[in-house]
């Protein structure tokens, strides 16, 4: 556990330092809320509103892929990726270091990008701010689990770029699935549907456990 | 005979179609100096990455005291430093002593400091360092969990000579503060100065072992080695 605080604390540090993975996030939604707005010209208010969860997770989902990607091309520098594998131990704990960090990361751009989408497709996110944290933590867990252990494999490919998301997308049908149903309901101030919650409480289970065991293969060359 | 501390016993690499280590054998005595010299591509990093547990091999194993090696006991500096650029030296250093479960992170990053001659910045970012003084802060990251074994891939690379000569001198305090080294380069003259015995190693084979020779008779025998080889492709 003291690994993962560890790996948290120096990804955490050097974030706050360089600030590239946030502000790359966090730019790339904020075009994206943009293009969205011109793509959808002329919506009346409730036609918005009722595309406005599909569309917010559809910007959350890209902009974590940049995060992820970005996660490990840090570890490429000087190859401190190695000086991670020469850790003892269970790798486990390394992969959930770099979760940890990247849903902290992850869930900041995620609030920020959720006020621009209010404004821009006038939405009222205060209400079912709670209910909404919820839903977004369940869905950003089975993000950050999945992505980060393919983003582990993909780092040392010449491809990583491409091969995350072809790698990721597929495997996240099932997370935008149950985030967008809980997300549509919470907006329209109902409580997210069960079936949702358990796919997304299901889904981030295997996937966190998956990826912890996973890991102590992904490292070796 | 005493077992030697650390063993490799026929390593062998291959990428696909192509074979980097072709049945190696090493045996280093704890305390002891080994370099393996070698020109590019012969295999050298590849060797050394499998001795660090960094890479699987094909066939054969890496044994440390007859049992399998361990990364608690092996210190490893690679090509890269391994280090993060927006990190301060202390906090470098405490982060691979967390790493590597130290109880006591933040006085063990202060004691490898002053042994690297680093204290005086110790809290100026890793990033900003030359090349001479990250490549010692490299060797204080390596010996964080006091390792019985250093392995060293080229670390001479990208030093002017008052920082490589630095660096020798240390190297030669290590090894006579009982690290066992395994040193690997190009460079003949390094090659002899800091080990007790050289192995050549060419094309993934190793060519030649030579004990306690002078650095002209390394050189020498080397180039009749790479010859020797060119020899046998033609």
């Amino acid at each position: 556990m003291n690994v993962a605080l560890a790996i948290l604390w120096k990804d955490l540090v050097c974030e706050w330092r360089s600030r590239d993975r946030v502000v790359a996030m966090l730019l790339f939604s904020l075009l994206m809320a943009l293009v969205f707005h011109f793509a959808l010209p002329d919506r009346r208010p409730e036609e918005m509103r009722a595309l406005a969860p599909g569309l917010l997770w559809t910007a959350w989902i890209f902009a974590s892929l940049l995060g992820l990607n970005r996660s490990f091309a840090l570890e490429l520098e000087n190859d401190a990726l190695s000086g991670l594998a020469l850790a003892p131990g269970t790798r486990g704990w390394i992969f959930l270091g770099k979760a940890a960090a990247s849903f902290v990361l992850i869930s900041l751009v995620e609030v920020l990008t959720a006020f621009v989408f209010a404004l821009f497709f006038d939405l009222d996110l205060i209400q079912p701010a709670a209910r909404l944290a919820g839903v977004a933590a369940l869905g950003t867990l089975g993000i950050t689990c999945m992505g980060t252990l393919l983003a582990a494999m993909a780092v040392r490919t010449r491809f990583r770029e491409v091969l995350l998301p072809i790698l990721l997308l597929p495997a996240l049908f099932p997370v935008l699935a149950g985030a967008v149903d809980a997300t549509i309901a919470v907006m329209e101030g109902h409580p997210p549907p069960f079936e949702a919650i358990q796919l997304l409480i299901v889904i981030d289970g295997v996937y966190l456990v998956v990826s912890f065991l996973g890991f102590d293969y992904i490292l070796d060359e | 005979m005493s077992t030697p501390l650390f063993s490799v016993i026929g390593l062998e690499k291959r990428f696909g179609a192509v074979a980097a280590l072709r049945g190696v054998d090493l045996e280093l005595p704890r305390g002891g100096a080994l370099a393996i010299l070698g020109p590019n591509g012969a295999g050298k990093s590849t060797l050394l990455r499998i001795m660090a547990g960094l890479a699987h091999p094909s066939a054969g194993r890496v044994e440390l005291e007859g049992g399998k090696a361990r990364g608690a006991s092996i210190g490893y500096l690679g090509h890269a430093t391994l280090l993060y650029p927006e990190l301060t030296a202390h906090e470098n250093l405490v982060f691979a002593c967390r790493l590597h479960r130290r109880s006591d992170p933040a006085s063990r990053a202060d004691t490898l400091l002053a042994e690297e001659g680093l204290a005086e910045v110790a809290h100026r970012r890793a990033g900003g360092f030359s090349r001479g003084m990250a490549q010692r802060l490299s060797i204080a990251r390596a010996r964080v969990h006091d390792p019985e074994v250093l392995l060293l891939d080229e670390p001479f690379t990208g030093l002017d000579r008052r920082s490589a000569d630095r660096l020798t001198e240390r190297l030669r305090e290590l090894r006579d503060a009982g690290h066992a080294l395994v040193l690997v380069t190009h460079d003949v003259g390094q090659a002899a100065a800091l080990s007790d015995e050289v192995v050549i190693l060419i094309e993934g084979r190793v060519q030649g072992r030579h004990h306690g020779v002078s650095a002209s008779g390394l050189e020498t025998a080397y180039e009749a080695a790479l010859e020797s080889r060119s020899a046998a492709r033609r």
